[in-house]
């Protein structure tokens, strides 16, 4: 079993440069980020320090670990070294003791028994469910997310009067084709279907631009924050339900946007609308 | 008697898909300071274009325009606009006076683009509009004029800065009988006080009333009359 | 005159004009609220660094204060070293711990600070007075009201304790003397302060000489930075933060904020451009013979791109003070949200309002209303007069 804690790493040194080990070195596996910043490879021997200025013991990395996507770490720079448990034990002085272990249940089912049963029996233990956990260590994350929710009613909001306003322009646009069906008999509710049967296609047309503009963007959002925080998460997702707002909003909106602006040119004579 | 308008080997031609349609082949004439000239034919004949290139709203293919003794054919865009402004008046079929502004604020319009301000643009539009007799109606709005009184405002922004060459194109064209022979007296008194007038026309009492009638076909002057 | 004709020309189309004006509002909402985000967190998490008139921060080597849980051993001669330069006004030690009080229902645990009370810079005392015995403490709200105490009360508090046999250790009765809020606690964080000699010796003889951080206040006139090379040279084991470095790291760990700014703000910026641009282009192709017939007459071409950027500019002077307040709501309400950030200090603003970010956004959109004016303008005043007077009467 390994144990991952934040180590102050005071020295990397390469194998030919090392001094000579207090007692047989043991492996170790860093994460990739440190690897890379002090340019360790594995092989490389090590010492590792609790505290700035021990002596240390020395390591050999044996791995390099890619850190798995958790949303608690981004945006922290600290480095991951994953050292053996009694290593770990030894180095920071801690004695036989762990600050958590996992439980692994058989089934979902059994996951309250054993909840239960090791808080009833263990002295100074407590089980949390993982999920609890994760709900607590991605707290960041849910924040970050109701931001972004309501950046997104405000983006709506200025999408629906920016739909509405260019559905007004294009059916003013037409108002002397307008008054001229109008003349030639046609009614005003076919005028009103025309128009909205376009909205609509405007609307569900602009919105897969939309969709594929967004999953660019959301590519680029993922490329460059993967890069900047170094890690796998992703940060956004064109998901299917996703898609389906959109894509359903904006034919609402723009359904309601060319009923609008079609009633309101219908309501105006057609001479009037020939500018007479 | 000096000369305000001198043509000389007028062509205009416009390309029509892969073929070129001369509008004016080659038109020579001269106008003289006090005249009036009406310029008739029939629809497609090239008189507007004429107009237009006397106006300095158009380029013509090949040729000369001199109007007050300066070549405007090959003016920048800047110097035909002041050019316009200063020397030359319009006056349109359908009048396009600014439905925005009230009718003495269209005679201002181009009082205050030639930089005229406060109570002497006033004054002088005034002034203007008392001449076309509509001194009475300054603040109403186009919508509230009737075709000829709007023809009249129309007149009266031409003459703003009491421009070389009043330009007319069908100015009777959308005013009824009466009216229209109300615009033809305007016309004439116009010229009488001194202003050189052309007046492109299918209005037959029109033509009649000016001084010289110059007649077109085929983008070509077929006729060049004085009526008396 | 022009003014008559913008105004008129914004008049003929009433929803229009306000549906646009609503849009611009909204953009310029969003605008004004990135650009109060891209600079407000750290114009904030500045004006918190020097709440205390602290200059320079000092952590162990490679750690930023309080990020690990690392300490400066030996720190009481290092800090003595640090104390000796002429430029330095004060030196503020601080030790991180634990506070575990024990309740009937189990224990209360909070975070607290060993301080030198007449130096320390890391709360402000609400009510009461600094400890100035061993045995007294500062504590928030928060801590008093989890502990159902209140000021003048004492309390049975330890630094250590074993989960595992459910004992305490390093316990200490203390005095509660003073209601503190703590600058760099969040909102919802317990804190306590005790001199740093107490919480040394509940923590034990391993923390006698140790400290997390130490804060320096130097002299005015005193080059920070010159300063902070030259403690970094005298204590290598340290690291020194001036206040530009802290928030160095601050914009390097908050940069998602600041390019989401970015981003939504240059999206906003668009959107009220699109917007803008697409109304007076259309307003304008319904007023091309109107424009003409100017031209004919004599109105220079600059006066007419004059008249329609008067048209688009009014639009964005009218929805620019809306768009004000619609930000300043927005805002307030978006950093309602982000403040729940756990172990975000409970001053810190990620909106902040600032005069030079409402005129950013409004410069911001004065120029791309007048961008979003000129191009259409100029183009319909460059069209052929003749052949467009033409049209227009055909039409």
């Amino acid at each position: 079993m390994t144990f991952a804690l934040l180590l102050a790493l005071l020295l990397a040194v390469p194998q030919d440069s090392a001094r000579r080990s207090p007692g047989s070195a043991r492996t170790i596996a860093i994460d990739e980020r440190l690897a890379a910043d002090l340019h360790i490879g594995v092989g490389d021997r090590v010492v590792l320090g609790a505290q700035p200025g021990d002596t240390g013991q020395y390591a050999i990395v044996s791995a390099i670990v890619r850190r798995g996507a958790d949303p608690a770490e981004v945006a922290r720079s600290e480095y991951k070294i994953r050292l053996h448990l009694t290593q770990l034990e030894e180095l920071i002085g801690y004695g036989d003791r762990v600050d958590r272990y996992a439980v692994a249940t058989r089934s979902e089912a059994a996951i309250a028994d054993a909840q239960a049963r090791i808080n009833g029996a263990a002295f100074g233990f407590h089980a949390h469910r993982s999920r609890d956990i994760a709900v607590q260590t991605s707290a960041t994350f849910a924040v970050v997310s109701r931001f972004h929710r309501a950046i997104g009613v405000i983006t709506i909001v200025a999408s629906a009067i920016f739909l509405l306003c260019i559905m007004l322009l294009k059916v003013d646009e037409r108002r002397r084709d307008v008054a001229a069906l109008r003349l030639m008999g046609i009614s005003a509710g076919t005028i009103v279907k025309g128009v909205v049967l376009e909205a609509a296609g405007i609307a569900v047309f602009g919105s897969l631009v939309g969709v594929g503009l967004g999953a660019l963007a959301s590519w680029l959002v993922n490329a460059h924050y993967q890069g900047v925080y170094r890690t796998p998460l992703r940060f956004s997702v064109v998901s299917g339900d996703i898609v389906l707002l959109a894509v359903s909003l904006a034919l609402a909106l723009g359904v309601v946007a060319g009923w609008v602006a079609a009633k309101r040119l219908v309501s105006v004579p057609p001479l009037s609308l020939f500018g007479r | 008697m000096s000369t305000v308008v001198d043509v000389r080997d007028l062509v205009r031609d416009y390309p029509m898909g892969e073929e070129r349609v001369a509008a004016l082949r080659g038109v020579s004439f001269q106008v003289d300071a006090g005249d009036y000239v009406a310029i008739v034919g029939p629809s497609g004949c090239g008189k507007s274009t004429l107009l237009n290139l006397l106006g300095v709203i158009d380029r013509p293919t090949s040729g000369t325009v001199s109007i007050n003794g300066e070549r405007v054919e090959r003016l920048s865009d800047a110097r035909a606009t002041e050019f316009r402004l200063m020397r030359i008046g319009f006056v349109f079929q359908r009048f396009y006076l600014m439905q925005a502004l009230s009718a003495r604020e269209n005679v201002e319009l181009p009082l205050a683009e030639a930089g005229l301000v406060g109570a002497a643009r006033r004054a002088r539009a005034m002034a203007l509009l008392e001449y076309v007799g509509l001194a009475k109606r300054e603040r109403h709005r186009p919508s509230q004029l009737s075709g000829g009184e709007q023809q009249r405002v129309a007149i009266a922004r031409a003459l703003a800065n009491a421009p070389a060459l009043l330009l007319a194109d069908e100015p009777t064209g959308e005013l009824d009988a009466r009216t229209g022979r109300e615009m033809i007296a305007l016309f004439e008194r116009l010229n009488a006080d001194g202003t050189t007038i052309v007046v492109v026309t299918h209005d037959e009492d029109l033509a009649r009333a000016a001084k010289r009638v110059i007649h077109m076909r085929d983008g070509s002057i077929v006729g060049d009359e004085r009526a008396r | 005159m022009l003014f008559t004709l913008a105004a008129a020309s914004l008049i003929r189309h009433r929803t229009r004009t306000l549906l646009a004006i609503l849009g611009v509002a909204v953009s310029a909402a969003m605008l004004l609220d990135m650009v109060m985000l891209s600079s407000g967190l750290r114009e904030s998490f500045r004006g918190l660094l020097q709440t205390q008139g602290f200059q320079l921060r000092v952590a162990p080597k490679g750690t930023l204060p309080f990020d690990t849980d690392a300490t400066i051993r030996n720190a009481d001669s290092l800090l003595a070293l640090v104390r000796a330069r002429p430029g330095v006004i004060a030196v503020s030690p601080v030790l991180g711990g634990q506070l575990h009080v024990p309740t009937a229902t189990g224990a209360v645990t909070s975070s607290v600070l060993g301080i030198i009370p007449r130096v320390e810079g890391d709360y402000e005392v609400l009510a009461g007075r600094q400890p100035a015995a061993p045995d007294e403490m500062v504590a928030n709200q928060r801590l008093l009201d989890a502990l159902r105490l209140q000021l003048g009360d004492t309390l049975r508090g330890a630094a250590g304790y074993d989960a595992q046999l459910r004992s305490l250790s390093g316990e200490r009765t203390l005095r509660i003397v003073g209601i503190a809020r703590f600058i760099y606690m969040a909102a919802d964080q317990k804190g306590a302060a005790v001199p740093i000699e107490t919480l040394r010796r509940m923590q034990g003889a391993d923390s006698d000489d140790k400290v997390s951080i130490a804060m320096i206040r130097l002299a005015a006139g005193v080059n920070v930075d010159s300063e902070r090379v030259a403690i970094e040279r005298l204590l290598p084991r340290v690291t020194v933060i001036s206040i530009a470095e802290a928030l160095n790291q601050v914009d390097q760990r908050l940069s998602y904020f600041r390019q989401l700014a970015v981003i939504l703000g240059s999206v906003s910026l668009v959107v009220g451009f699109l917007l803008v641009t697409t109304l007076v282009t259309v307003s304008v192709n319904e007023r091309v013979g109107e424009i003409a017939v100017m031209r004919a007459i004599g109105v220079h071409r600059r006066r007419i791109v004059l008249q329609i950027v008067m048209e688009s500019g009014a639009m964005m002077l009218v929805a620019a003070p809306l768009g004000l307040l619609l930000g300043l709501v927005t805002a307030r309400y978006l950093n309602s949200i982000l403040a729940r950030f756990p172990g975000v200090p409970a001053k810190l603003d990620f909106f902040l309002f600032q005069p030079s970010a409402a005129w950013t956004a409004l410069g911001l959109l004065a120029l791309s209303g007048v961008l979003a004016g000129v191009y259409p303008s100029w183009r319909s005043a460059s069209l052929p007069i003749a052949l467009t007077l033409r049209q227009e009467a055909v039409g």
